[in-house]
C-alpha cells in the first residue's frame, strides 16, 4: 500500500471509530453554520423577493452590490469583522471575538449575499401572476409571498444549499473570527488547516470526507425534491 | 375608514392612469352593477387590462375614486375593499403547482375544515364540469380547461365581481362556448362580471352594455343587441381601424 492509501484508510477508520475530538469539530461546524444559514435565511429572502418583485429607485443599484459581495473572499469578510470586534473595534465591548457567536456573524454575513442573489434570481423566475393571482384569491401579503415562494421553491432550495455549503466549507472568517480553539470554535476546515501544517493527514482527510459527503447528501436531497418536473425538453 | 361594498352598484369614476408620457386612463368613469355584464372593447394598448387591474385592486391609478353607495372614497381606501370584493382572471390565468383541487383549496376560506373544503371543492367541480380533470396537474390544462379552473376558483371566492381579460382568445368553438356558460350562471347568481375582449361577437349572450375604451375614455357604445354575427365585421373595422 502506498502512503495515500493508507492514509485515506486512516482517516475512514478514525471517521467511523467514534473518535470524541473529530466529532466534536464536526459538531462545532455544524452549529455554528446551521445557526448562521438560520439567522439569515429571512431578512435575505426577503429582500430577495423585493428586489424580484417591487419596483423602486436604487433596486439596479442593489442587486448589482449583493452580486459584487458573492466574490468578496472570506477572508476579507473575516477581516472585517475582526476590525469590527477586536478590543479597538466599533463592537468591541462585546467581546464576541474568538467566540462560536463571532462566527456565527461572519458565516451569516458571507451566505447573505449569497441568498440574496440566488434567491431574487428564483423569484424572477417565478412569473409575476403567481403574487397577483394569490392577492385577487384574497391571500393577505404573507400568504402569498409564502405561496410564491413554494412556486419558487427548487431556486430557493439550491440557494440555501449553495450558501450552506459555502459557509461550512470556509476557512478565512472562521479562523480570524473562532481562533481555531479546539472543542469550542474549531470547525471542520480550521482543524483540516491546523492539521495539514502538522504533517497530521489523516484527521484532514476524514474531515474532507465529512464535507463531500455532506455536499452529496445536499445534492441528492435537491434532486431528489426537484424529482421529474424540471426535466428540460 | 371602513366601507361595505355595496351589493347593487360600484362606481369608479375620474379613473386616471399615465404610463411615462402615455396617458392610458384619462377621467374614466364605470358602473358596475351585480348579475349585469359589461363588455370592455377597444384597440391593443388601449388600457383595458390597465383599467381592470385598477378596478381589482391591483394597479394604482393616479387618481381615482370608487363609490360603494355609502359614499365615495379614494380609491386608496376601498383597496382593500375592493380585494376582497373582486377576483380578476388573467388573460392566461395562472395555475399554482398541484392539481386542479390544490388550485381550488388556495380559494376557500382558511376558516372551514378539511370536510367542508372537500364538500364544496365537489360542487364547484360539478358546477363546471370538470370532475373528469379534478386531479390532472394544473400546469398541463388545455387554454379551455385552464380558463374552467380559473373561473371555478373565482366562484369559490364568492366574488361580487369577476373581472375577465379576454377570457376566450385563442379557444375553440366548444370551449369557449363552455366558458360563456359558466359565466352566464355567474351572472344569474348576481356576480357582476367586467370582460375585455377584442371580439364582442363572442359575449353577446352575456353582455349588457358595451364600452368602448379610446384614448384613455370610456364611452358608452351600444347595446349588446347591436353586436351581431351580421353586422359584427362592420363593428369591428368602424372601430378598430
Amino acid at each position: 500500500m502506498d502512503d495515500s492509501t493508507s492514509i485515506t484508510l486512516d482517516a475512514i477508520h478514525l471517521l467511523f471509530s467514534g473518535d470524541a475530538e473529530l466529532w466534536a469539530i464536526i459538531g462545532v461546524s455544524f452549529q455554528v453554520s446551521s445557526t448562521a444559514i438560520f439567522i439569515s435565511v429571512p431578512p435575505a429572502l426577503i429582500i430577495a423577493f423585493i428586489l424580484a418583485y417591487a419596483d423602486f429607485p436604487g433596486r439596479r443599484l442593489l442587486i448589482s452590490i449583493f452580486n459584487t459581495l458573492l466574490a468578496v473572499p472570506a477572508v476579507v469578510i473575516g477581516l472585517t469583522f475582526y476590525l469590527l470586534l477586536s478590543r479597538q473595534g466599533i463592537l468591541g465591548d462585546w467581546r464576541l471575538l474568538f467566540t462560536q457567536s463571532a462566527m456565527v456573524m461572519g458565516q451569516a454575513a458571507l451566505s447573505f449575499p449569497i441568498l440574496v442573489a440566488m434567491g431574487h434570481a428564483a423569484f424572477q423566475a417565478v412569473d409575476k401572476r403567481a403574487w397577483e393571482t394569490a392577492r385577487t384569491l384574497g391571500a393577505n401579503r404573507m400568504r402569498a409571498f409564502y405561496t410564491v415562494m413554494k412556486e419558487a421553491r427548487f431556486g430557493l432550495l439550491a440557494a440555501l444549499f449553495s450558501a450552506y455549503g459555502r459557509i461550512i466549507a470556509e476557512v478565512g472568517a472562521s479562523m480570524m473570527l473562532g481562533g481555531n480553539i479546539l472543542n469550542y470554535t474549531r470547525n471542520i476546515p480550521t482543524a483540516i488547516a491546523l492539521e495539514t501544517s502538522k504533517g497530521e493527514f489523516s484527521q484532514g482527510i476524514a474531515l474532507g470526507l465529512v464535507l463531500i459527503i455532506l455536499a452529496f447528501t445536499l445534492n441528492t436531497f435537491l434532486q431528489y425534491f426537484q424529482g421529474k418536473g424540471h426535466l428540460s425538453n | 375608514m371602513k366601507t361595505e361594498i355595496y351589493n347593487t352598484f360600484i362606481n369608479f369614476s375620474d379613473i386616471r392612469k399615465r404610463f411615462g408620457q402615455k396617458q392610458i386612463l384619462d377621467n374614466s368613469d364605470i358602473e358596475i352593477k351585480s348579475g349585469k355584464c359589461i363588455l370592455l372593447y377597444g384597440k391593443n394598448g388601449s388600457g383595458k387590462t390597465t383599467f381592470l387591474r385598477i378596478i381589482a385592486g391591483l394597479e394604482t391609478p393616479d387618481s381615482g375614486f370608487v363609490n360603494t353607495g355609502l359614499g365615495k372614497y379614494h380609491w386608496k381606501k376601498c383597496r382593500q375593499q375592493l380585494r376582497n370584493s373582486v377576483v380578476y382572471l388573467h388573460q392566461q390565468p395562472y395555475m399554482f403547482e398541484g392539481d386542479v383541487i390544490s388550485n381550488l383549496n388556495f380559494s376557500l376560506h382558511n376558516k372551514l375544515n378539511q370536510k367542508q373544503r372537500l364538500q364544496r371543492i365537489r360542487s364547484a367541480l360539478k358546477w363546471a364540469g370538470l370532475e373528469s380533470i379534478a386531479e390532472n396537474s394544473a400546469k398541463t390544462l388545455s387554454g379551455g380547461e385552464l380558463q374552467r379552473v380559473a373561473i371555478t376558483r373565482a366562484w369559490l371566492r364568492n366574488p361580487e365581481i369577476l373581472l375577465l381579460d379576454e377570457p376566450v382568445t385563442n379557444m375553440d368553438y366548444e370551449s369557449r362556448l363552455r366558458t360563456i356558460d359558466l359565466l352566464l350562471n355567474l351572472k344569474q347568481q348576481g356576480v357582476a362580471l367586467v370582460v375585455s375582449s377584442h371580439d364582442p361577437v363572442h359575449f353577446e349572450a352575456l353582455t349588457d352594455n358595451c364600452l368602448q375604451l379610446s384614448e384613455g375614455r370610456l364611452s358608452d357604445y351600444t347595446s349588446s343587441e347591436n353586436i351581431t354575427p351580421i353586422n359584427y365585421k362592420k363593428y369591428i373595422y368602424e372601430h378598430t381601424y
